[in-house]
């Protein structure tokens, strides 16, 4: 036995900090040397602002403004980014978890961080963050851009309004939890087909089946939904029957919440 | 060192390690045998906490493997060079191996110089073959420069060179006098590297054992002798007390007289020696001694199962 074998760590050991630090770092440069994620990151701003340009451009040309007044200018923006944004982020967050499981480097990740909550806190902090940075920049150029192409025509909005800076910065959160969503389902579909599946079920596929129920369940369980809940934080004039922006916004983070304790639960507890 | 305690694992009706007890030293190189499906891989990967065992414990250093802090400090391994993310290059995945364990990044040229990567450093990994994906999770391994190492089969995909190199490496790491356990199904291989041997069958303990001993004491030792007069020779090595078995192409295999006893009696009665060869059982051959029980119980279920589906 030399030094090697009788080597051990200080009796402190790191503080709890450094190793936080660690599981961030480690999801950290594994986010970024995956061209892909920026190339799809790239890609998804670009289709987001191109469509929304598009609907901009078509809102603004009509000959009369649409019925709706601020509701509408303010929600045009939005328009393409509730797809163009949020399906290829909720996709890239899936990925996350689900690309890990299929090459089987999931193992090296555990073996590198056995404490698994520590590595899906680890993954939430870095995907959500760069799902809010995204969601930020694009809720806002969105709004901007759509402002600034309605602007001297029909009228658009501006910031200084009450309700409209709450509203853009909220767009900004949707994406984030829409992200989050994706990562926790990822953990605990670990497939990346049924885990995308699940996901934009979640997102858009049970709002869309409340479209359909009678009337006082079209909104009564509407509202529990995440695109009843989008639609209500980026109106400036909420619709009546359904929550309010605030308690929207709690129906929207309650989804990511549930998900993530849901996915914390099963990864450590499964065997890798 | 690495400690298990009665580690068991089952997998529904299957039990894949069984009450498995035993010490891995440092200071050697620890062969881990077994047939396929014998829970080699399995018993690693308790041991690094990936599968929760259904009961009994693995201890790295004293400390069960989820209760490392910085683990790779601790412990360095390759399970499956294969798991891998083909769209990262060889850098950036010992980097973020690296950055996980708060170990210097200076130690990345270092581990990829010593594996042979250096040069592709910056490479994608789907561009890689087997063996190089193979040195790539050994220098992850050696990353943290841990005093305990564990190796699934890691010469496979490995060319002549590559096998070489490998067997002086796991050799180094042990004279360090760090932990080294290997897993291979290659008996020869493991003649060559281990020190000691684990085998297991059916997740259970046969032999942990050095690995002279293993080929030594196998009652299989022999001495095959060659002669035009083989029955007359036969004759008198029996009145000696040999016992002398018939092989088919012509000669016999004589125990019980070593062939220096033989030669001399040949000699004293004139009988012509062809050829007169000591046999050690192979490694192999022990091996399939010890393990010959635990595979045909497993084929003879297997075959039961076939009868009863039918």
């Amino acid at each position: 036995m030399t030094a090697v074998a009788g080597r051990a760590p200080g009796p402190a050991g790191p503080s709890l900090a450094a190793r936080a630090c660690d599981a961030l770092a480690f999801e950290w440069v594994k986010l970024r040397s995956v061209r892909s994620n920026q190339v799809t990151l790239l890609v998804a701003a670009i289709a987001t602002i191109g469509s929304t340009a598009v609907v901009a451009r078509a809102v603004a040309s009509a000959p009369a403004p649409p019925p709706g007044g601020t509701f509408t200018a303010l929600t045009v923006s939005f328009l393409g980014y509730a797809e163009y944004a949020v399906i290829p982020v909720s996709v890239l967050a899936v990925l996350q978890f689900t690309s890990e499981y299929t090459t089987g480097l999931i193992r090296t990740t555990f073996a590198a961080v056995p404490r698994r909550w520590a590595v899906l806190a680890g993954k939430a902090a870095v995907t959500g963050g760069a799902a809010l940075v995204a969601g930020e920049a694009l809720a806002f150029g969105c709004f901007f851009l759509t402002q600034a192409m309605l602007s001297g025509r029909h009228g658009g909005v501006s910031l200084a309004q009450p309700g409209v800076p709450g509203a853009v910065l909220a767009g900004g959160l949707v994406l984030c939890a829409c992200a989050l969503t994706g990562l926790g389902l990822g953990a605990i579909v670990r497939h990346t087909p049924g885990a995308i599946a699940a996901t934009l079920g979640v997102i858009y596929g049970l709002g869309a089946l409340c479209l359909v129920l009678p009337a006082p369940w079209k909104d009564g369980v509407g509202r529990l939904t995440m695109p009843f809940a989008a639609s209500q934080v980026v109106a400036l004039h909420p619709q009546p029957g359904l929550f309010s922006p605030a308690a929207s916004l709690l129906v929207i983070a309650a989804w990511p919440a549930a998900v993530l304790l849901a996915a914390g639960l099963a990864v450590t507890r499964r065997d890798a | 060192m690495i400690e298990l305690n009665g580690l068991t694992k089952r997998f529904g009706a299957v039990t894949a390690v069984d009450d498995l007890s035993l010490t891995v030293q440092p200071g050697r190189v620890t062969g881990f045998l077994g047939p396929n499906g014998a829970g080699k891989t399995t018993t690693m990967r308790l041991i690094l906490g990936l599968d929760i065992p259904t009961s009994g414990a693995a201890l790295v250093g004293g400390r069960r493997y989820r209760q490392l802090v910085r683990p790779l400090r601790q412990v360095g391994s390759l399970l499956d060079a294969t798991a891998v993310h083909g769209a990262r290059t060889a850098h950036d995945h010992l980097l973020s191996v690296a950055v996980s364990n708060g170990i210097r990044r200076s130690r990345i040229p270092e581990v990829l110089e010593l594996t042979g990567l250096g040069s592709v450093a910056g490479k994608r990994i789907r561009e890689f073959s087997l063996g190089m994906k193979q040195r790539l999770g050994i220098a992850a391994a050696l990353l943290g420069e841990p005093p305990v190492l564990m190796f699934d089969e890691p010469v496979n995909g490995l060319d002549a060179d590559g096998v070489r190199w490998i067997r002086r490496l796991l050799r180094h790491l042990a004279a360090d006098g760090r932990t080294v356990l290997v897993s291979s199904h290659l008996m020869g291989e493991m003649a060559l590297t281990a020190d000691h041997l684990i085998v297991i069958g059916r997740g259970r303990l046969l032999a942990d054992v050095p690995t002279q001993s293993l080929t030594g004491s196998s009652a299989r030792a022999d001495v095959l002798v060659r002669s035009p007069r083989a029955s007359e020779l036969a004759d008198l090595l029996t009145a000696r007390g040999a016992a002398v078995t018939a092989e088919d192409d012509g000669g016999m295999a004589v125990t019980g007289v070593d062939a220096a006893a033989i030669a001399d009696l040949a000699a004293a009665h004139g009988i012509a020696v062809h050829e007169l060869a000591p046999r050690q059982p192979s490694l192999e051959q022990a091996y399939l001694d010890l393990t010959a029980a635990s595979a045909d119980y497993r084929s003879a279920g297997t075959a039961a199962q076939a009868e009863a589906g039918s």
